[in-house]
C-alpha cells in the first residue's frame, strides 16, 4: 500500500501534487506571517509629520517615557484640547471620530506600533535618561504620516545599540547584556 | 477620590493569525498586535505604566488589617500590609493576600436580581477549569432594587424586620443600628463561622464572671516568657492571626530575654501547635481540670495557699483523666512557676465543649496566678476602637438558633442578608435553609452567589470590598485604638451598588421615621459623619484643621488611630476566689472517636472561591482542594484503613463521608475535619468540593451559649471507596492513575 | 566576541558567590502560607486545578516543608521550612540546559530563567537537588475577569515552560531603576521580595549579601545559620535559622 503511494509520488504527477502541497503549505504560512506584520488601521489617520512640523515635542503627548515604562497615548483631552481651538480641525471630516470620542466618553481604540514581546520588560525611563533619543528606535517621525514601525524590535536590534553604549565598560556590558536585564 | 477611575480592559487582544503567532512568539499574546484605549482624561495622579497605591482595609476576615492595593491603569493588582497600621504593621497573612482572587472572582453576582429561592445564580454541573460558566443576568434596575427595599421597610411593622450580618463592626453595622434605633426594627445581629469556632461569647462571659466586666481579652504574647495555650490556634484564624503571629515571633526572637517558651494543649496538632516546645496531647474534655491541677501544683512549687479557685482538684486523678502523666504535669508547672512571664490563653477548641465557660475560666485563673494582668506579656482587656463604648461581640450560636427559631415561626417577615452565609456557616442540624421559608421576603446583598443568596428573593449585590467605601473597627490585636477605614481602590466592575447608599436611599423613599433616621445623601456622608467626631480626640496619629483634610488623611493612611496605650487592665481582686468545678465536658452522640472540627487555617469560612486558596496546602497536612479526616494512623490500621479511603462518620445529627488522611499527630480516640469546604454555590471553585464539618453539628451549647462543636462523638465505618486527595508533601504525586479512576 | 571572553574571567569561589541573599528564620515561621500566596500573587503564577496539583504539577515557587519526628504521643513536627529556589552561585541546573535558557546573570548573580529562550527539555527540574522548578504542564486557565490581576511587570508564562522563583527581580530592577532616577543607589531595606513583604512573623529577611552592612549580612554572620546542601558546592544564597 505505501510502496505503491511512494512510487505514485515518484512519478512526474505525484512530484507536481507534491510540489502543489508544498508551495499551499508555505504561502499559508507566509500569509500568517504577513498578517502578524500587518498593522490594523488606525482609529484615526493620525499624521505624525504634521504635529513633528510645527514642532511640538515628543514628550508632550508621550510623557510618560521620561517617567516610567509606558510612553502612553496621549487621553483624547489633551488631543482635543489644542484641535478644539483650531478651526479647520474643529470640523474636519478626519477628525470626526476624535470628536465622536470626547462626546460620547467613548475611547479610541488605537493600535500601538512600536512594540516588543510579552516576555520583554521594556523601561523607556531608563532609556530616555541614558540620552538615547526617540528617534533612535523610532525613526524620524517628521517623515511619517500615519504611525507605523520602522524597525523590528527583535533582539539583535536591542542588544547591537547596547554593546555599542557599553563599549569597553565591562560592568556596563555585563548589565546591559545580561539575560535578566530584559527577560524575566 | 479613585471611583472616577474608568475601568477598562487594557490590553484588548485583536484575535489576527492567532495560530500562527502563537507558533512565532512563543510566550505572550496570541497575536502580536493589541488595541489601547488611552484615558479620556487621565487622573493627574496617574501616569501610564505606573502604579497607584491606595490604602484600604482586608474584609476576608473580621480583625481589620489595613491594606495597600497596588493599582495600575485602573486594576487592582496586588495586595500588601499597610505599614502604618498598628493592627498589622503591614503584613497580611494568606487570606488577604488572595483578595483580588475575590474582586476578579468569575463567579460574582453581575447586579440585581429578583430571583426565585432555590434557583440558581450561575451554571449547574460544570468543569471549573475547562466549561464557560453562565451567570445569572440581572432583571431589575437599581430604582427598582431600592424600592422592594423601600417597601419591604415600609410595608412591614418594624419588629417584622431582621438584619443578619457579617462578624465585623463596620460602618454598615453602625448604618443599621442607627436605623434600628430610631425606628424601632430588631437590632441588627452579627454572625460568623469563625465566631462560632472562636467562642467568642464564651471568652467575653468568662472575663465578666472573674473581673465583673465584659470584653475580649488581649493576649500579649509578644512580651510572655512563657505560653500555655489551651486550644487557642492563634497562629491560624484565632481573632486576629497577623497580630498574634507577630507576638509569636517576639516570643521566639527575643532579643533580650531567653527565647520563650510556648506549650499547646490540645488533642491534635494544629499548625499553632506544630509551633509548641511541647504539644500536649489531651484528652477532650479535661482542659479545665488540667488547668486547675496546674494552678494548684504551681501554687505548691511557689510554695503559696493554694488559691480557692484550685482547692478542689486533684493533680493525680486530674492525671489518669486527662492522660498527662502527674510528672509532666509537675514539670509544667514547675517552668510555669518559675517564670517572671507567664501566660495562659483559652480558646478554640477547648472552648466549644459543654464545660466551655469552665475551661475560660480556669485558663483565665492562671494568669491571675501569674499576676500578668496589664503587665507586659500579660493580659488585658483589648483597647475599644473609636465609636465604641463596650465590646459588641457576635452573636453566639444559641442566639443564631433563636433569631432562626423567630424565622421559622414566622415573626419576621422581612430579613436582609449581608456579609454573612448562614445556610453553610451554620451547622445543619439548626437547619436555617428550612427556617428561611418561615420567612415572606429575604433579600440578599451579597457579593458572591453563596448558598444564602440562592435561598433569597432578591440578591441585590454589594461592592466588592476592594469596590467599598468603608471603616471597620479593630476590636483585638493592637494596643491602640483602631479604626482602620477602607475606600475603593478600583471602580465597581458590575452593575453592584453599596448596601449602605441603597439602605440609605430606601429610607428616604419609605419617608417618616425611615427618611429622617438615615438623612445623608450617601454612603460617603455617612461615613464623614462618623468621622467627624474623631477630629476631637487627643493622641490621634494624625490630625487636620477642617473635616475634609481629616477625611482625606483618613483615605490615605488607611484609618485613624490614636498614638497612645488604650489597653484596659481587668480587675482580678475576685479572679482567685472563686470556686471552679473541675467537671469533665459532656459529650454528645454514641461513638468511640472525639470529633473535632477545626477551621481550615487557609480557607477559613469564606476563601473556598479563591482558587489560590484552595491550591494553598495545609499547613499540617499539605492537601489541596479537598477536605480529609485526620485519622491516627494506629487507629486507622486497626479500622484497616488507608490514606485515601472514603469513611463513613456518623454522628447524631447527621452522616459524613470523607476520606481519610493518617495524621501521626492526633490522639487515637479523636478525629478531626477542616471547616472551609463542602459548598453547594459560592462559585464554580468552592460548590462541589470537599465536605462540611457542620453537617455533623449537633445542637450542644456551653454555659456561655456558644456551640459545643467539639462536644461530640462519632462513629466511623470504612465505606471501601476512594477518593485520593491531592498534597503537596508527595512531591512525586499522589495518583498512581487519574483521579477518579480505580487504583 | 567580547562577553565570552569577559564570562571566563569570573571567579567561581565562595566569597564571590553572590549579591542579593536571604535569610530565613525557621523557629518563628509558623506555616500560614502567607508567602505562598504573595509569591502567587506577585508572579503571575497559574493555579492547576486538584488533579494536576495531586500529580505533583502544582507550581508554587514557594512551597513549606514540614517533616514528623517520632511517633505519638512523641511525634514532633519539626521545624517549617519554606522552600524555594536557592539561587545558587554555583547552580546544578544551569550547565545540563540545552537551551542556555537556565543561565546565571552575572549582573545580579541570579539564577535565570528565561522563558522564550526554555524548550521544556526539564533537565534543570531533574538535576535542582533543592526540588524548586516547576513546570507549565498545560496551559492553565484564568478564567475572565481573573487575568485583570496579572503583574504586568512579569511574563505570563504558557505551556512547556519552566519557571521558578526569581528573587523578585521585577522589584529589584524597579527599585534600581527608581534609585537611579534619583541619583543615589539602593538602601537596604528599600524593597523586598513578595514573601518578605507578606510574612506576618517577619520570618523572611531579603537583602544584598555582598554589603556587609546589610540586615541580612548581618543575620548571616550569626552561628546558627545553615545553607542546605551546601555540601554539594551548589553555594546557596538563602540562609536558614534552624528551629528549636
Amino acid at each position: 500500500m505505501i510502496k505503491r503511494l511512494i512510487d505514485w509520488l515518484k512519478k512526474p504527477l505525484g512530484l507536481i501534487a507534491v510540489g502543489i502541497a508544498f508551495l499551499a503549505l508555505f504561502s499559508l504560512a507566509a500569509y500568517g506571517i504577513s498578517l502578524t506584520q500587518t498593522a490594523p488601521a488606525q482609529p484615526v489617520q493620525f499624521p505624525h509629520k504634521t504635529h513633528v512640523g510645527f514642532g511640538i515635542q515628543c514628550l508632550y503627548c508621550h510623557p510618560g517615557a521620561a517617567k516610567g515604562p509606558s510612553a502612553g497615548i496621549p487621553t483624547e483631552a489633551k488631543c482635543w484640547g489644542c484641535h478644539n481651538q483650531i478651526q479647520k480641525t474643529q470640523t474636519s471630516a478626519l477628525l470626526q471620530p476624535l470628536k465622536d470620542s470626547v462626546i460620547s466618553g467613548v475611547p479610541l481604540q488605537w493600535v500601538p506600533v512600536a512594540q516588543v514581546a510579552d516576555f520583554v520588560q521594556f523601561n523607556h525611563r531608563a532609556h530616555v535618561a541614558a540620552g538615547q533619543n526617540c528617534e533612535n528606535c523610532h525613526g524620524d517621525m517628521s517623515k511619517v504620516t500615519v504611525a507605523e514601525n520602522p524597525q523590528v524590535f527583535n533582539m539583535g536590534f536591542c542588544l547591537k545599540c547596547h554593546q555599542t553604549v557599553a563599549g569597553d565598560n565591562h560592568e556596563l556590558l555585563v548589565k546591559l547584556t545580561d539575560c535578566g536585564t530584559c527577560h524575566y | 477620590m479613585s471611583n472616577k477611575f474608568s475601568r477598562r480592559d487594557f490590553l484588548k487582544l485583536a484575535g489576527v493569525g492567532a495560530a500562527t503567532t502563537a507558533i512565532l512568539t512563543g510566550c505572550g499574546p496570541a497575536s502580536r498586535f493589541v488595541k489601547r484605549e488611552p484615558y479620556m482624561q487621565m487622573p493627574e495622579y496617574t501616569y501610564n505604566g505606573l502604579s497607584t497605591y491606595y490604602a484600604t482595609t482586608c474584609r476576608e476576615c473580621a480583625a481589620g488589617c489595613g491594606l495597600v492595593v497596588r493599582t495600575s491603569q485602573g486594576r487592582a493588582l496586588k495586595v500588601e500590609g499597610n505599614a502604618n497600621n498598628p493592627l498589622n504593621l503591614g503584613k497580611t497573612c494568606a487570606r488577604g493576600q488572595a483578595t483580588l482572587q475575590g474582586l476578579y472572582n468569575p463567579n460574582r453576582v453581575r447586579g440585581p436580581i429578583k430571583h426565585t429561592r432555590g434557583e440558581r445564580l450561575y451554571t449547574a454541573d460544570a468543569n471549573p477549569f475547562q466549561d464557560e460558566f453562565a451567570d445569572a443576568t440581572p432583571n431589575m434596575d437599581w430604582d427598582a432594587a431600592t424600592q422592594a427595599v423601600a417597601d419591604a421597610l415600609k410595608n412591614h411593622k418594624p419588629e417584622e424586620i431582621a438584619f443578619l450580618m457579617g462578624m465585623a463592626p463596620d460602618h454598615l453595622f453602625d448604618l443599621v443600628t442607627d436605623l434600628a434605633a430610631a425606628t424601632g426594627i430588631n437590632a441588627p445581629v452579627r454572625f460568623g463561622a469563625l465566631s462560632m469556632f472562636e467562642s467568642r461569647a464564651t471568652l467575653s462571659q468568662a472575663a465578666e464572671n472573674l473581673f465583673g466586666h465584659g470584653g475580649l481579652p488581649l493576649f500579649d504574647v509578644g512580651g510572655a516568657e512563657v505560653v500555655f495555650s489551651f486550644g487557642a490556634n492563634f497562629l491560624e484564624t484565632w481573632l486576629s492571626p497577623v497580630s498574634y503571629t507577630r507576638g509569636f515571633a517576639g516570643l521566639r526572637e527575643a532579643k533580650t530575654k531567653q527565647r520563650g517558651t510556648f506549650i499547646q494543649f490540645e488533642s491534635r496538632m494544629s499548625s499553632t501547635a506544630g509551633k509548641a516546645d511541647e504539644w500536649m496531647p489531651i484528652r477532650p474534655g479535661t482542659e479545665a481540670m488540667v488547668a486547675l491541677a496546674i494552678g494548684k501544683l504551681v501554687s505548691d512549687a511557689r510554695g503559696i495557699t493554694v488559691p480557692h479557685a484550685f482547692s478542689d482538684v486533684d493533680p493525680v486523678v486530674v492525671a489518669s483523666r486527662s492522660g498527662i502523666a502527674l510528672a509532666t504535669l509537675q514539670h509544667l508547672a514547675g517552668i510555669f512557676a518559675n517564670s517572671t512571664a507567664a501566660l495562659a490563653i483559652p480558646g478554640g477548641a477547648a472552648l466549644g465543649q459543654s464545660n466551655g465557660l469552665a475551661v475560660a475560666e480556669a485558663v483565665l485563673a492562671l494568669n491571675a496566678l501569674a499576676e500578668n494582668f496589664g503587665r507586659h506579656g500579660g493580659v488585658f482587656f483589648s483597647a475599644l476602637a473609636p465609636n465604641q463604648t463596650e465590646y459588641q461581640r457576635p452573636a453566639s450560636a444559641r442566639e443564631m438558633q433563636e433569631f432562626a427559631q423567630k424565622m421559622a415561626d414566622g415573626k419576621f417577615k422581612v430579613l436582609f442578608v449581608h456579609g454573612v452565609n448562614p445556610v453553610f456557616e451554620l451547622p445543619a442540624s439548626l437547619d436555617f435553609k428550612n427556617a428561611l421559608k418561615g420567612v415572606e421576603q429575604v433579600i440578599s446583598f451579597a457579593t458572591f452567589p453563596d448558598e444564602t443568596a440562592f435561598e433569597s428573593d432578591y440578591v441585590f449585590p454589594d461592592h466588592h470590598s476592594l469596590e467599598s467605601w468603608g471603616y471597620q473597627r479593630v476590636v483585638t490585636g493592637p494596643a491602640q485604638s483602631v479604626l482602620s477605614g477602607a475606600q475603593p481602590v478600583v471602580s465597581p466592575f458590575y452593575d453592584t451598588r453599596a448596601t449602605a447608599d441603597v439602605l440609605i436611599a430606601a429610607a428616604q423613599l419609605a419617608g417618616g421615621e425611615f427618611a429622617t433616621a438615615l438623612p445623608f445623601t450617601d454612603e460617603v456622608e455617612f461615613l464623614r459623619s462618623k468621622i467627624a467626631p474623631l477630629m476631637e480626640e487627643k493622641q490621634s496619629f494624625f490630625s487636620a484643621p477642617d473635616l475634609n483634610t481629616f477625611t482625606a488623611y483618613f483615605q490615605q493612611y488607611g484609618g485613624w488611630w490614636k498614638t497612645s496605650d488604650g489597653r484596659r487592665v481587668p480587675n482580678t481582686s475576685n479572679a482567685l476566689g472563686r470556686e471552679m468545678s473541675p467537671a469533665e465536658a459532656k459529650f454528645a452522640g454514641e461513638g468511640e472517636f472525639f470529633f473535632v472540627p477545626f477551621v481550615s487555617p487557609t480557607m477559613a469560612e469564606a476563601g473556598a472561591n479563591k482558587p489560590w486558596l484552595q491550591e494553598l496546602p495545609d499547613p499540617t497536612t499539605t492537601v489541596m482542594w479537598n477536605t480529609w479526616v485526620e485519622i491516627n494512623p494506629v487507629t486507622a490500621e486497626e479500622l484497616g484503613l488507608l490514606d485515601d479511603d472514603i469513611v463513613k462518620i456518623t454522628s447524631e445529627a447527621g452522616v459524613l463521608e470523607v476520606p481519610v488522611y493518617r495524621y501521626p499527630a492526633i490522639r487515637p480516640d479523636t478525629i478531626a475535619i477542616p471547616f472551609g469546604q463542602g459548598h453547594t454555590a459560592y462559585s464554580r471553585y468552592a460548590e462541589g468540593r470537599g465536605k462540611n464539618p457542620a453537617d455533623l453539628l449537633g445542637q450542644h451549647f456551653n454555659e456561655a451559649g456558644d456551640l459545643a462543636f467539639a462536644g461530640m462523638k462519632v462513629k466511623i465505618e470504612k465505606t471501601g471507596k476512594q477518593q485520593p486527595l491531592s498534597r503537596l508533601e508527595s512531591i512525586m504525586g499522589v495518583y498512581g492513575v487519574g483521579l477518579g479512576e480505580e487504583k | 566576541m567580547a562577553i565570552e571572553l569577559k564570562i571566563s574571567e569570573v571567579k567561581m569561589s565562595a566569597e564571590q558567590s553572590g549579591k542579593w541573599g536571604m535569610v530565613i528564620d525557621q523557629d518563628i515561621c509558623t506555616g500560614c502560607q502567607a508567602c505562598v500566596a504573595a509569591c502567587a500573587m506577585e508572579n503571575n503564577i497559574s493555579f492547576v486545578g486538584e488533579v494536576d496539583s495531586g500529580y505533583g504539577r502544582s507550581m508554587h515557587w514557594i512551597r513549606i516543608e514540614r517533616f514528623w519526628e517520632g511517633e505519638y504521643p512523641e511525634v514532633k513536627m519539626t521545624a517549617n521550612q519554606p522552600m524555594l529556589c536557592q539561587q545558587c552561585g554555583h547552580a546544578t541546573c544551569e550547565p545540563v540546559c540545552p537551551a542556555f535558557a537556565t543561565v546565571h546573570s552575572q549582573a545580579e548573580q541570579l539564577n535565570l530563567q528565561v522563558y522564550n529562550r526554555c524548550v521544556g527539555t526539564r533537565y534543570c527540574a531533574n538535576n535542582c537537588p533543592y526540588q524548586v522548578r516547576a513546570f507549565n504542564w498545560r496551559d492553565y486557565k484564568r478564567p475572565e475577569p481573573l487575568s485583570n490581576q496579572l503583574n504586568p511587570d512579569v511574563t505570563v508564562r504558557r505551556v512547556g515552560v519552566m519557571e521558578k522563583c526569581t528573587f523578585c527581580i521585577q522589584r529589584i530592577h524597579k527599585a534600581q531603576d527608581v534609585a537611579k532616577s534619583e541619583g543615589r543607589e539602593v538602601v537596604d531595606g528599600e524593597f523586598t521580595t513578595a514573601c518578605a513583604q507578606a510574612c506576618p512573623a517577619n520570618a523572611i529577611t531579603f537583602g544584598r549579601v555582598d554589603d556587609p552592612e546589610s540586615l541580612v549580612s548581618q543575620l548571616m554572620k550569626q552561628s546558627h545559620g545553615v545553607k542546605h546542601l551546601e555540601e554539594l558546592g551548589t553555594l546557596p544564597n538563602v540562609t536558614y535559622f534552624k528551629g528549636g
